[in-house]
C-alpha cells in the first residue's frame, strides 16, 4: 500500500511540473502592459523611468523563461508576488479567501450527497419505472442547469418574492454562525445540485451493477429482506464508484464558486479569480489558475489512495 | 465487405436503438426545434433584435412583447430566438474542432504507443486538471473578447476528452486479430489507422459530443455571463443574463427567458448523449429504459 501511495504521489508531482508551466505559459499570453494599467490611475505615465524602475522591480523585463525561473523560485519560497492593482501579496490575499470558498466546498459536499445519494438508490430500486426515468431526467437536469441562472431564479424565489434569505453577501462564521448559515444556503446548493445529478447517475449504475452479483442473489435466495441486502450487501461495493464522482466533484467546485461567488457577491477565490482575469492582474491569476488545478490534482490524488484502500485490486496495477 | 461498413452498421443500429429511449428521443427533439429557431430566427422573430427604442425599455411582457423589453428597449422574445444562433454555433464549432483534433491524437498515440502515448497522456493529464470555466475565462481573457477566442479556449482544453478515449479504444481495438491481419497483409500504417481501426472506436466518441456540445453552450454562456465572449449588440444568452440580472426585480423574465432556454438545450443535448450511452453499454442492452 505504501508503494502505492508514493507512486501516485510522484505522478501527481509530475503532473504537477507541467500544470506550472501550462499555467505560465497561459498567463503570459495576457496582452497589453500590466504595468501601464495597474500604475495608469496614480502614475504619470510620461515619465518612462517609473515603468522601467516599476517594471524591474515585478521582474518584468527579463526574458521569459528567466522569469519563469524567477517566478518558481519565489512561489518555491513562499513569495507568490503582489497584486497588480492594490499592491497587496497575492499570500494574503489567498489566505483571507480561502476559507470562505472552503467553506462553500465542503457546504456543496453535504448538498451534493444529501440530494444525489438517495436519488441514485431510489432509482436503481425502482429501475425502468416511470420514476426511474424521471429521476434521470432530475439528476441530468442537475448537470444541465447552468450555475449562474440556478443562482438567479433562487434569489428570485427565495430573496425577492419571499425574502427568506438574504439575495447575497457573506458574513463570516466567527462573526454570525447563524447569518453566515443562511448566507451560504443558497451558493452551496448551487454547487452542490451539479454534483448531486453526476452522483445520482453514478450510484444508480454502481448499484445495478452490484445487484447483477451472485452474492447479491444469494443473499436474497437465502431469504434476507430487502432492506438488509441493499444496505449490507450491495452497499458497500457500490460505495466505491461513490468515493470517485465525489473527489472528481471536489475538483470542479473551482469552477462553480467562480460564477457562484459573482452571483452571491462572496468574497472568495472564485471572486478573485474572476476580478483579476478581468483587470489583468496576473499575479493573482497565476495563483487562481494554480490553486483550481492543485484543488483537482489533489482531490483526484485523495481518490486514488481512497480507491487503493478500499479495492485492494487497484493497488497491484 | 468494406472496413468502413461495420462501422457505419455500428451508428445505425445506434441510432436504431436511441429511439426506443424516450429521454433520448425527447432530447433530439428539442435539439431539432432549437435548430430549427436558430436558422429560421430572422422569420420567427416578430421584431429586429437589435432596433432599441427608448419609448419601451423594460416593459413587462404585452401582447406585443410576449416577452417583454430589455434595458434598451429591444424585443425580448427576438433576441431569445437569435440567441440560438451563438449558442448552437459556439456548440458545434466547439465540439467538432476539439473531437477531431482528440480522435486524432488520441489515435495516434493509441497506435503508436511508447514515449508518444506517454507524453500525450501526461499532458491531457495536466490540461484535465482544470475545470472548462475557469481554463476559458482564463485563456478567453488572454486571446481577447470576441467568440472565436472563447472557441479557440475551449477547444484548447476539450480535445484531451476525446483523445483520453479514443486512445483507450485503439489500444482494444489494435490487439484484434483483423487489425493485425491488415498489418500482415502489408498495409502502412496510416492505413491501418484510419481504415481499419479508427471506424471501430467513433461510437463511443459520438456519445461524448453530445455530451461537450452540452458543455460548450454552457461553458460559453458562463464566460459571457461573467463578461467575456460576444461583442455587444450581437443577442447571446449569457449576455442577456448577465444585463438581466441587474432588472432582476423589476423584469425577472429579462434574465428567466434565456435561462430557460440555456438550460433547456444543455439539458436536451445531455439527454441525447445519456441515450446513446445506454444504446452503447452492452450491459444495458435489452432493458433499456422505455
Amino acid at each position: 500500500m505504501a508503494a502505492y501511495v508514493a507512486r501516485r504521489f510522484a505522478y501527481a508531482l509530475l503532473i504537477l511540473a507541467v500544470i506550472t508551466v501550462l499555467v505560465f505559459v497561459v498567463v503570459r499570453l495576457i496582452p497589453g502592459d500590466p504595468i501601464r494599467a495597474a500604475m495608469q490611475q496614480n502614475v504619470d505615465l510620461s515619465d518612462r523611468r517609473i515603468i522601467e524602475e516599476t517594471r524591474a522591480r515585478f521582474g518584468l523585463d527579463q526574458p521569459i523563461p528567466a522569469q519563469f525561473a524567477i517566478w518558481l523560485r519565489d512561489v518555491v519560497a513562499g513569495d507568490w508576488g503582489r497584486s497588480l492593482q492594490t499592491g497587496e501579496p497575492v499570500r494574503e490575499m489567498f489566505h483571507r479567501r480561502l476559507p470562505v470558498t472552503l467553506e462553500l466546498f465542503v457546504g456543496a459536499t453535504v448538498w451534493a450527497w444529501a440530494i444525489g445519494i438517495p436519488l441514485g438508490v431510489l432509482g436503481a430500486l425502482r429501475r425502468n419505472s416511470a420514476l426511474d426515468v424521471s429521476l434521470t431526467a432530475v439528476a441530468i437536469g442537475g448537470v444541465s442547469i447552468p450555475a449562474f441562472w440556478e443562482g438567479i431564479v433562487l434569489i428570485y424565489l427565495l430573496a425577492v418574492v419571499t425574502q427568506v434569505l438574504p439575495p447575497s453577501g457573506f458574513v463570516p462564521f466567527t462573526e454570525d454562525p447563524w447569518l453566515n448559515f443562511k448566507s451560504i444556503l443558497m451558493p452551496t446548493f448551487v454547487i452542490g445540485t451539479h454534483s448531486a445529478g453526476f452522483l445520482a447517475r453514478y450510484v444508480r449504475s454502481s448499484l445495478l451493477e452490484v445487484f447483477g452479483e451472485d452474492y447479491v442473489r444469494t443473499a436474497r435466495a437465502k431469504g434476507l429482506g430487502e432492506p438488509v441486502v441493499v444496505s449490507k450487501h450491495a452497499a458497500r461495493p457500490a460505495v466505491i464508484p461513490v468515493v470517485t464522482v465525489i473527489g472528481l466533484a471536489w475538483g470542479q467546485f473551482m469552477a462553480g464558486s467562480f460564477i457562484v461567488e459573482y452571483v452571491f457577491a462572496l468574497p472568495g477565490l472564485g471572486r478573485m479569480g474572476v476580478d483579476a482575469i478581468f483587470a489583468k492582474d496576473f499575479p493573482v491569476i497565476q495563483v487562481t489558475l494554480m490553486a483550481t488545478a492543485v484543488n483537482v490534482l489533489l482531490a483526484n490524488l485523495v481518490v486514488d489512495v481512497a480507491y487503493g484502500l478500499l479495492d485492494p485490486r487497484v493497488r497491484v496495477r | 465487405m468494406r472496413p468502413g461498413g461495420d462501422a457505419r452498421g455500428g451508428l445505425r443500429s445506434l441510432a436504431r436503438a436511441l429511439v426506443g429511449h424516450r429521454l433520448g428521443v425527447s432530447g433530439l427533439i428539442v435539439v431539432a426545434g432549437v435548430t430549427l429557431i436558430a436558422v429560421f430566427a430572422p422569420l420567427l422573430a416578430p421584431y429586429d433584435p437589435y432596433k432599441q427604442s427608448l419609448y419601451r425599455v423594460l416593459q413587462p411582457p404585452s401582447a406585443a412583447h410576449w416577452l417583454g423589453t430589455d434595458n434598451v428597449g429591444r424585443d425580448l422574445l427576438s433576441r431569445v430566438i437569435y440567441g440560438a444562433r451563438v449558442s448552437l454555433l459556439v456548440g458545434f464549432t466547439a465540439t467538432l474542432v476539439s473531437a477531431v483534433a482528440g480522435v486524432l491524437i488520441g489515435l495516434v498515440a493509441g497506435y503508436l504507443g511508447g514515449a508518444v502515448d506517454n507524453l500525450v497522456m501526461r499532458i491531457t493529464d495536466a490540461f484535465m486538471c482544470f475545470p472548462y470555466l475557469v481554463f476559458v475565462l482564463a485563456l478567453a481573457a488572454a486571446l481577447g473578447p470576441g467568440l472565436t477566442n472563447i472557441i479557440i479556449a475551449f477547444c484548447v482544453l476539450g480535445w484531451t476528452g476525446f483523445a483520453r478515449l479514443v486512445r483507450a479504444q485503439v489500444l482494444l481495438v489494435r490487439e484484434l486479430p483483423y487489425v493485425e491481419a491488415a498489418r500482415a497483409a502489408g498495409l502502412s500504417d496510416l492505413r491501418v489507422m484510419f481504415r481499419h481501426v479508427l471506424p471501430n472506436t467513433l461510437a463511443p466518441v459520438i456519445v461524448a459530443a453530445s455530451i461537450t456540445f452540452g458543455l460548450a453552450i454552457l461553458t460559453e454562456s458562463g464566460t459571457a455571463f461573467l463578461g467575456l465572449g460576444v461583442e455587444p449588440p450581437t443577442a447571446s444568452w449569457g449576455k442577456e443574463l448577465r444585463v438581466g440580472y441587474t432588472y432582476l426585480e423589476r423584469v425577472p423574465l429579462f434574465s428567466l427567458a434565456p435561462g430557460v432556454m440555456i438550460t433547456l438545450t444543455v439539458l436536451a443535448f445531455n439527454f441525447v448523449g445519456d441515450g446513446l450511452r445506454d444504446a452503447l453499454d452492452p450491459r444495458l442492452r435489452g432493458d433499456r429504459l422505455r
